[in-house]
């Protein structure tokens, strides 16, 4: 069990003034069996109001418009949050719960990542969806490699796979793929991992009722050092920001992420 | 007889509907081309107690399929019972998990239903598909009707049929019913889309605004259409032919440049009705159709009063092994696909395509259903030497305000090739208008 305080903080320039900025937000973590969040404070700028509350995810969002000129824009998200208060999430995903069972959009296997997952199969453990998800994530962890800069936002699964490299995106759409191949319903994940410079993702696989974290980029269970933000299908699900507006021109994205442990 | 007095007008009403721009545009090798709709002057004739007895069917039919559309967005209760396996649920393209709880204006998702039927030469009636998606089609045997009454007012006048230019008056309806306060418009993505004439000719007769995109705006969780004047005036519903993952990138696919941002999110707090409602494509999927037979059964208590083509599901052993004997004479259906692409015969597969199928069946059984191949009754359609006779289809309408309405009227598609089955608008058939006689 870990204190951490989260400090989230996003801006976005552009070379020639926007408007009509209509954007949605979803990087508020909230209140599981695992994590206790409070003292939530959300500031965007300019501030032109906006709406507040959940999609059929369950995640929090936040989304308006601001409509005047601008030329950058942003939001900054602070909080703290008790991590690790058990070792598994309870989060009800109500009637959508079935959909973690099958292949969607960016995490849909391929030939490359079925014969993969095919050369793996006989090296898992027989029984448990638990020790079966936790073998995947070893031998992915092992066959992957880290490295930015070579995918983006809108690469899948089978093309990261056949590239042999990405960020944590790739490997938890990887890590869902190989799930779904194993029979195991497997969840994306947005959050925050204490130390890291960015937002981090990893996978949720579910067993015997609960969901249980996995983070494959670091090969390991998620515990007390991740803050959990919100869920999905895949990355575009649960997408920290989303935005289209009337000019722009070119953007330039910067994020700043903090977590640090509150030593009493 | 006054009806050749009609079939002598035929080249007059096909130029006039070239004239008023009755077209249907088409993708081709990534080229826009627009193409006439041929229309076809002998009318399909249907007696008024055939049609009352197909409106009975066509009603049930509707009420099981909203109903199912409900239960698949909330408790999902046809599935705890075993009814209906959760596969043809979730992994199908249709089903949007972004529609999961959310609820349309008074509980109706399929405002307008095209419910596409044949008549077999034993003279019974048979369901090929549910389209719940903005069917389009209407507009054509309304504009023919129109133009045929003028070109032959004798025809009209001495032949007792039902009116089927009311159909603006059930749309309109239909939309009054549903608005929570606001405009009525008819949302196109523009003069390029297939179905461009008809959101024209609909906005004219129903008295809606025709609009795109860029004249929509969502201010504080409302709609808004916004003037030339630049002021601002509240929409209450909205008529779409956008399919849903264009329909707002702020929820669905964010590359999408003819959407709303944030219509949805307008859409999910009640604030406006969107026609047909998002997440429909899960109950006109093919491999659903086999399930609506239950789903009358199930939801209203009822035995079905119009009934499927036979139809096997691969993914039932027993149904599997019947595919597999009786290959040859039956018709195989990709149930992700539409406008009659991916339909494909067995009896017409060489042997090479027939094991590549068979392998790819095997792999994927959920992906496909099969169906006795039904020997449609022909119509006769007029070419240069006289009558000859094709294959048909009806696509009937059945409207959703507090209660459903069937049209009286529907499209006749026909194919022009004498050798195909296929009769959809995107392959080249042409249309016929529908008489419903009213005594």
């Amino acid at each position: 069990m870990k204190k951490l305080q989260f400090d989230y903080f996003m801006e976005i320039r552009y070379t020639i003034p926007a408007k009509e900025c209509h954007f949605t937000i979803k990087c508020m973590p909230y209140t599981t069996n695992r994590q206790k969040i409070s003292d939530l404070k959300i500031e965007l700028l300019p501030d032109n109001g906006y709406t507040r509350d959940n999609d059929s995810f369950g995640n929090q969002q936040i989304y308006g418009c601001v409509s005047k000129t601008h030329r950058d824009f942003s939001f900054h998200i602070t909080g703290n949050a008790d991590v690790g208060l058990s070792d598994f999430e309870q989060t009800e995903c109500g009637g959508i719960f079935p959909v973690f069972r099958y292949p969607h959009g960016m995490n849909c296997a391929q030939d490359n990542l079925k014969a993969y997952f095919k050369s793996l199969e006989s090296s898992l453990p027989q029984a448990g969806g638990y020790e079966r998800g936790v073998a995947l994530m070893h031998a992915l962890y092992r066959d992957f490699h880290y490295e930015k800069n070579c995918t983006d936002m809108n690469t899948t699964a089978e093309e990261a796979w056949t590239l042999g490299k990405g960020v944590c995106q790739d490997y938890a759409h990887i890590l869902i793929a190989l799930c779904h191949l194993a029979g195991i319903p497997a969840r994306y994940v947005t959050g925050m991992l204490i130390g890291e410079g960015y937002s981090h993702a990893w996978v949720e696989i579910y067993d015997g009722g609960c969901w249980y974290g996995l983070d494959p980029t670091n090969d390991l269970l998620v515990t007390d050092s991740h803050i959990r933000i919100g869920c999905g299908r895949d990355a575009l699900d649960c997408m920290i920001n989303r935005g289209v507006m009337l000019g722009g021109g070119t953007q330039t994205q910067s994020i700043r992420v903090n977590v640090s442990e509150i030593l009493d | 007889m006054q009806e050749v007095e009609l079939l002598k007008n035929t080249d007059t009403v096909n130029e006039l509907l070239a004239r008023y721009g009755v077209k249907f545009g088409i993708y081709k090798n990534n080229t826009f081309k627009e193409q006439l709709f041929p229309f076809d002057a002998i009318p399909r004739i249907i007696e008024k107690e055939e049609f009352d007895y197909l409106e009975r069917g066509l009603k049930q039919r509707v009420m099981a399929l909203n109903l199912f559309l409900k239960d698949i967005y909330s408790k999902k209760q046809i599935v705890k019972d075993g009814i209906l396996p959760e596969d043809f649920i979730f992994a199908s393209s249709g089903y949007m998990a972004e529609c999961e709880g959310v609820t349309p204006v008074k509980d109706i998702y399929s405002h307008i239903s095209g419910i596409d039927l044949v008549k077999g030469k034993d003279g019974s009636w048979y369901i090929l598909e549910d389209n719940l998606r903005v069917p389009s089609g209407a507009s054509y045997p309304m504009i023919a009707r129109e133009l045929c009454r003028r070109s032959s007012p004798e025809t009209f006048h001495d032949t007792r049929l039902e009116d089927n230019r009311n159909y603006a008056k059930l749309l309109r309806k239909t939309m009054d019913y549903v608005n929570v306060g606001g405009h009525s418009v008819i949302l196109t993505p523009g003069r390029y889309n297939a179905a461009y004439f008809e959101h024209s000719y609909l906005a004219e007769k129903t008295g809606a605004h025709l609009v795109n995109g860029s004249e929509l705006r969502v201010v504080d969780d409302k709609l808004y259409y916004e003037g030339y004047d630049g002021k601002l005036e509240r929409v209450g519903v909205v008529y779409r032919r956008i399919s849903d993952e264009y329909l707002d990138p702020m929820n669905f696919n964010p590359e999408s440049v003819i959407g709303i941002p944030h219509l949805y999110d307008v859409f999910r707090k009640g604030n406006v009705a969107i026609i047909n409602a998002p997440g429909n494509g899960v109950a006109d999927d093919k491999g659903i159709y086999y399930f609506v037979p239950k789903m009358i059964r199930y939801y209203l208590n009822e035995e079905p009063i119009l009934n499927n083509a036979p139809t096997y599901l691969p993914f039932y052993e027993e149904d599997m092994k019947y595919v597999l004997e009786n290959f040859d004479k039956l018709v195989l259906k990709d149930v992700a696909e539409a406008g009659g692409y991916g339909v494909v015969f067995g009896s017409s597969m060489t042997k090479q395509q027939k094991e590549d199928f068979l392998t790819l069946l095997k792999e994927e059984p959920r992906r496909f259903i099969a169906q006795e191949v039904i020997d449609f009754q022909d119509l006769d359609i007029l070419e240069e030497g006289g009558p000859v006779p094709r294959k048909a289809d009806l696509r009937a309408f059945v409207l959703m305000a507090d209660e459903p309405m069937v049209w009286k009227s529907g499209l006749t598609r026909f194919s022009r090739n004498p050798d195909s089955f296929i009769v959809n608008s995107s392959q080249g058939g042409g249309f016929k208008d529908t008489w419903v006689l009213s005594r």
